[in-house]
């Protein structure tokens, strides 16, 4: 069915042109289905990031296109998209990014007051969040009061405040030593299977990546790879 | 912190202009209204002159009484005026003799509040007497007491007794000489007759209104403003150039805000590329910008204003030294405070900060959200 599918990716070409011509992305074809949580891996240099850039609405593609929930994105004015991004899009960096003039609840609150919902109505669903990721008691620490798994899980709650359907991680533990990465990966798991949000993570982590659903292996800007993992945990 | 000090100067910078402007304005408004004041009050407000085609007021009796009963006016005087020569000793001046009923010609020009010596009550009890402007007495070099020999070509010669002394604060202290209107009348031998006729009206704005109800009472009667058209021009030309110049003043603070935001802009480009991730149209992005450099410029205008009222109220006024008889004698301009210069030095500041603030605000919306994010 193809409303399964919430992301529908068709000849996706990218090209830097700086002095010499790179093809980040060579004519990548991908679905991914509603629900799913997936990895993308590579050595650097493979075009994930930029592959991810692209899923995000952060960048536009050369040619090809992307199809999210059955809209043609590389057709949507700025405004369009950058709607788009707030209701059906989240993302965790690497870094966790987080505005350090204020405290956590009010940098989960960002998306809601982007999208225009009233401040109380925000706030009631910010705590919700910190709840969710394990940090209502944190709620008006900012970020320099609070340690990097804190920060990130901070991060995590803004990412899913406005209930995307579609939640991209760029390296999302990359910064963290294992034990916190782990939490954080099980965090993401859990918020998962509970919401039935789809999951896209870039990541150098093999060990993380032999946890999630499928595996997607760019190398050069292609597809090398797309396996299925038959048992995840 | 140090960003916060740069942008709390860089306010400071636009309240020390607006500062400046406002007390400037004050400065200037209280000048305009004082040289306006000195000015137009040693002038006819309204002047009533012959017929076109005669030489001469005649039955002026009967128009000084019509023009008496003008709502408005306070004070009329018929006037007979013509050319004299005055000699005293070796001295020899020509002089513009002014022929005046005392009482009325105080009630439109306040004249005896520029006399020095002497009284111009003596002009009508001393027949053949005469008050001097001082700057002639000077050149004459006589003094009360002395005695003039008037004379002109067709005109009765006459020895006038000097009974007073006259400063106006104007050049006419140079040529002018007043006489009883009886005995500039002898004098000129034209009995029964004025060649103008001065107004003094309550408000000197509503000189035209009165002027034009004169005119059409038979009588040719112009306003200060139609016989002194230069007064107006040079004051509202003194005060643009001054406007100009302050609110380039401001501009140039308002750089200071310009480059405050883009620093902002730099170093929190990591931020703002997150707030496009988060969903920040581009467009709301140079919003913020805009409104924040509006916002600054706002507190900078606000603290200029009332620093700038501050600084007048306690001054009050600018006294100086005018060094002769420029300006119409103004030697203490008062700080006058007014509610719209406020209201519009605030606006124009706000304005001019708002368009400031588009070119760092563009900056920041066209930043790449990827190596903004990104980028160390």
């Amino acid at each position: 069915m193809s409303d399964e599918k919430i992301i529908q990716i068709r000849n996706l070409t990218k090209i830097y042109e700086n002095g010499v011509e790179i093809r980040a992305i060579d004519n990548v074809d991908m679905d991914i289905e509603t629900g799913e949580f997936l990895a993308i891996v590579g050595p650097s240099g493979s075009g994930k990031s930029t592959l991810l850039h692209q899923i995000a609405l952060l960048d536009t593609p050369t040619s090809g296109t992307i199809l999210l929930k059955g809209e043609d994105t590389t057709k949507m004015s700025d405004k369009q998209r950058s709607r788009m991004r707030n209701e059906e899009l989240g993302f965790i960096f690497q870094y966790h990014h987080l505005l350090p003039d204020f405290n956590a609840l009010e940098n989960v609150m960002i998306p809601l007051l982007i999208k225009g919902i009233r401040r109380s109505e925000a706030k009631k669903v910010a705590l919700q969040l910190l709840e969710e990721v394990g940090l209502i008691d944190r709620a008006d620490h900012r970020t320099n009061q609070l340690s990097g798994g804190q920060n990130q899980r901070v991060a995590i709650a803004r990412a899913l405040v406005n209930r995307p359907s579609i939640v991209i991680g760029d390296e999302p533990t990359g910064n963290l030593d294992t034990k916190n990465s782990d939490s954080i990966y099980e965090l993401l798991r859990h918020l998962n299977r509970e919401h039935k949000q789809t999951f896209i993570l870039v990541t150098h982590d093999l060990s993380m990546a032999a946890k999630t659903d499928r595996i997607i292996t760019l190398v050069d800007g292609k597809i090398a790879e797309d396996s299925r993992n038959v048992s995840p945990t | 912190m140090s960003r916060r000090r740069q942008t709390i100067f860089s306010v400071l910078a636009i309240g020390l202009a607006v500062m400046i402007l406002m007390t400037s304005q004050a400065i200037m408004v209280g000048f305009t209204q004082e040289f306006y004041a000195k000015t137009v009050d040693k002038m006819p407000h309204v002047t009533i002159e012959p017929k076109p085609d005669e030489d001469y007021i005649h039955l002026y009796r009967n128009v000084v009484e019509n023009i008496k009963g003008i709502d408005g006016v306070v004070g009329v005087s018929p006037v007979l005026a013509g050319q004299a020569t005055f000699d005293y000793k070796d001295f020899s001046k020509n002089v513009i003799m002014q022929g005046i009923l005392v009482n009325d010609h105080d009630s439109v020009l306040h004249i005896n509040e520029g006399i020095t010596e002497g009284s111009f009550r003596d002009l009508e009890v001393t027949h053949n007497s005469v008050v001097l402007g001082d700057k002639l007495s000077d050149k004459l070099d006589v003094k009360i007491g002395d005695y003039v020999d008037a004379s002109f070509p067709e005109a009765n010669p006459a020895t006038l007794k000097v009974v007073g002394i006259y400063n106006s604060g104007t050049p006419q202290d140079e040529t002018l000489a007043f006489t009883s209107l009886s005995m500039a009348q002898d004098f000129f031998d034209e009995p029964n007759v004025v060649n103008s006729i001065m107004v003094r009206v309550d408000n000197p704005d509503n000189a035209g209104v009165i002027s034009h109800k004169i005119d059409s009472m038979g009588y040719p009667a112009s306003s200060w403003r139609e016989t002194n058209p230069e007064i107006m021009q040079t004051i509202t030309l003194e005060s643009m150039s001054n406007d100009i110049i302050l609110g380039l003043v401001i501009v140039i603070a308002s750089f200071g805000i310009v480059s405050t935001l883009f620093m902002v802009v730099m170093e929190k480009s990591k931020e703002i590329g997150m707030l496009m991730a988060m969903g920040a149209s581009r467009r709301s992005i140079q919003k913020i910008f805009i409104l924040e450099s509006g916002i600054l410029g706002l507190i900078g205008a606000v603290v200029g204003v009332v620093a700038g009222i501050i600084i007048s109220l306690s001054w009050g006024s600018y006294t100086f030294d005018t060094g002769g008889e420029a300006y119409a004698g103004v030697s203490t301009i008062p700080f006058i405070v007014r509610a719209q210069d406020a209201i519009l030095i605030i606006i124009f500041t706000f304005l001019v900060n708002l368009i400031a603030g588009i070119y760092p605000a563009r900056r920041a919306s066209k930043l790449d959200p990827v190596e903004a994010i990104s980028g160390e």
